[in-house]
């Protein structure tokens, strides 16, 4: 059953593939799949009949779930837009998002509910990006009144714009003027995103109260995915160390969260399967406390299947698990696959997953001792593993190659993973026990700062990293 | 390869998710604006202390007598309006009138 996902899976991916470059009527297609689903559930008996109609229907089933997000609801605003070039217009609506600072200027998404243009009101839907030049303290879930001109993102040719676009934003606002913005009494949006990110806020204070500004970017980055304090030339150092990646919320910190739940739940003598279930609560929270990214997502729903297998006392599938969480992303958002972060996070753990143990039997690193050696070794081969998988899709989007990341990595994810544990631990204790923050913050400050060090020392290697 | 119960979970799961394109799509093209409404107050905000004769009488929800009672309350006083809040001391502006006026202007 689990090849059978992977194999529906692929498909379903070629189906959403193929949307980019053949146009079909969205309901000739779906008929199609309906049909070629009804042929399957008839000839269920014959197993290669079966699976030639279900994987055609999976193949349409990926096509037309792309075709669909690509259409916009008839009163959206990007609609309205396009039909009609529109002067100054009002928008009321909630905050979808944190406020978050960019190039100097303050951005968030504004979920429209009304649009105004001219002396005419209606209502709409949608989303836009807002552009402040100046602070307000806004939150998620405000309710807004913007006055301003529409403008739409220019190209969606790679980049921002088409993150933009994954997300369903055509139109951004510029304002300039705070008169231009009215607050209106009332919250929106959903209660958990808005806890989530209050929660968000709060730890974000604990690490910039107790670190220093390099410092406090680096484990914001690594513990909550923030990357907005990160400087330009930090950031250009980790991408030539091939390093980056420590800089994003993955598996390695979902896993961590579900340790350290399971740690203290197991401390306050919570039955197991009570445990299992207050964990995976846990890591959801987590999901959305970081921004909900793609690694995060695939991170999470590994985690989730990985508790759950536990829960019902099974060896857990790292295939299977990775494949449902491929699947649910793309279920959920189709435009995902074309995201550079979507790529990555798969590719590195599919390597990691396949590649690893299929080098490390032919290498016999079973045999290899002693253990200390074994686990040098084990780190190397792991290290090489991911760097492979990244490789083309690295050199293609970023024209860069970092033969050095193999080395550096060795070096520097151990550092980042005390650094994470500590930083974990400082949150934990700023929330409950400052004076014991104060205290963790020192290593966590100090372990930064070796890890910036061993970052550019392995960077001063020849040949360390060449741009193609 | 695949166990009965297995299909045919398959096929429900495919089935419902073919369903829920299909919902899904009908329920974005049957999004359409049902109405437009004409509110009273214009886009932009005006400076109550710049606003001329010819730009109130522009908007359609202020009559024009009104418009020259707030130019001339306006000019009565060396500093024109200190606060929105004047508007509800001229003559025709009542509470009701002054809520939609109110979003209306600013000062500076």
């Amino acid at each position: 059953m689990k090849n059978f996902l992977a194999i529906v899976t692929s498909v379903y991916c070629l189906g959403i593939l193929s949307c980019r470059h053949i146009q079909f009527n969205f309901w000739i297609a779906a008929l199609f799949g309906i049909i070629l689903t009804a042929l399957a559930a008839l000839f269920k008996k014959n197993e290669l009949i079966f699976l030639c109609f279900l994987l055609s229907a999976s193949f349409l089933a990926g096509y037309l779930s792309l075709h669909n997000s690509l259409i916009l609801p008839k009163r959206d605003i990007a609609n309205f837009h396009q039909i009609k070039k529109a002067g100054e217009t009002i928008l009321d609506g909630f905050m979808a998002s944190a406020l978050e600072e960019k190039g100097g200027a303050f951005e968030f998404i504004l979920s429209v509910r009304q649009v105004q243009s001219g002396n005419l009101s209606w209502s709409s839907c949608g989303k836009v990006l807002v552009r402040m030049d100046f602070w307000l303290p806004l939150t998620y879930g405000k309710n807004l009144k913007i006055a301003g001109v529409l403008n739409q993102n220019p190209g969606f040719k790679g980049g921002y714009n088409d993150f933009l676009k994954r997300q369903g934003i055509y139109l951004s606002m510029q304002i300039k003027d705070r008169r231009q913005i009215t607050l209106v009494p009332g919250q929106g949006g959903n209660k958990l995103i808005s806890f989530c990110l209050g929660l968000r806020a709060k730890l974000e204070s604990v690490i910039s109260r107790y670190l220093d500004e390099i410092s406090a970017g680096m484990l914001n980055a690594m513990v909550l995915g923030e990357r907005k304090q990160i400087s330009r030339l930090v950031n250009d150092y980790m991408v030539k160390s091939g390093t980056v990646h420590i800089l994003v919320v993955s598996g390695f910190n979902v896993g961590i969260v579900a340790f350290v739940c399971n740690l203290i739940f197991k401390f306050m003598r919570i039955r197991r399967k009570l445990r299992i279930i207050l964990a995976i609560i846990c890591l959801f929270v987590y999901c959305l406390v970081t921004g909900a990214s793609n690694p995060v997502i695939r991170a999470t729903v590994m985690g989730i299947i990985f508790l759950f297998s536990y829960f019902l006392k099974k060896e857990p599938d790292i295939g299977a698990s990775l494949t449902a969480a491929a699947l649910l992303i793309l279920v959920i958002r189709p435009g995902e696959l074309f995201d550079i972060g979507f790529q990555l996070s798969f590719a590195s753990v599919l390597s990691i997953a396949f590649l690893y143990p299929q080098l490390s039997r032919y290498l016999g690193l079973e045999k290899c001792k002693p253990r200390a050696l074994k686990f040098i070794f084990s780190g190397c081969l792991v290290s090489l593993c991911a760097w492979a998988g990244t490789l083309f899709i690295i050199a293609f989007n970023f024209h860069i190659v970092t033969p050095i990341a193999v080395l550096a990595n060795i070096l520097v994810v151990p550092l980042a993973t005390l650094i994470t544990l500590s930083g974990f631990a400082m949150l934990i204790a700023g929330l409950c026990l400052p004076f014991l923050a104060q205290v963790f913050s020192f290593p966590v400050s100090a372990l930064i700062k070796l890890l910036l060090s061993v970052n550019s020392a392995v960077l001063k290697i020849p040949f360390a990293y060449f741009y193609i | 390869m695949l166990t009965t119960e297995e299909k045919k979970a398959l096929i429900f799961l495919l089935t419902l998710f073919f369903c829920g394109l299909i919902l899904g799509n009908l329920a974005k093209s049957s999004q359409e604006i049902k109405k437009f409404t004409r509110p009273c107050v214009e886009l932009t905000k005006l400076n109550l202390n710049r606003v001329s004769l010819e730009e109130l009488d522009s908007l359609k929800c202020i009559p024009k007598k009104l418009s020259l009672e707030i130019i001339n309350y306006r000019n009565a006083r060396q500093k024109g309006f200190e606060s929105i809040e004047e508007l509800k001391e001229i003559k025709g502006i009542g509470p009701k009138r002054y809520q939609r006026l109110k979003e209306l202007f600013f000062l500076e």
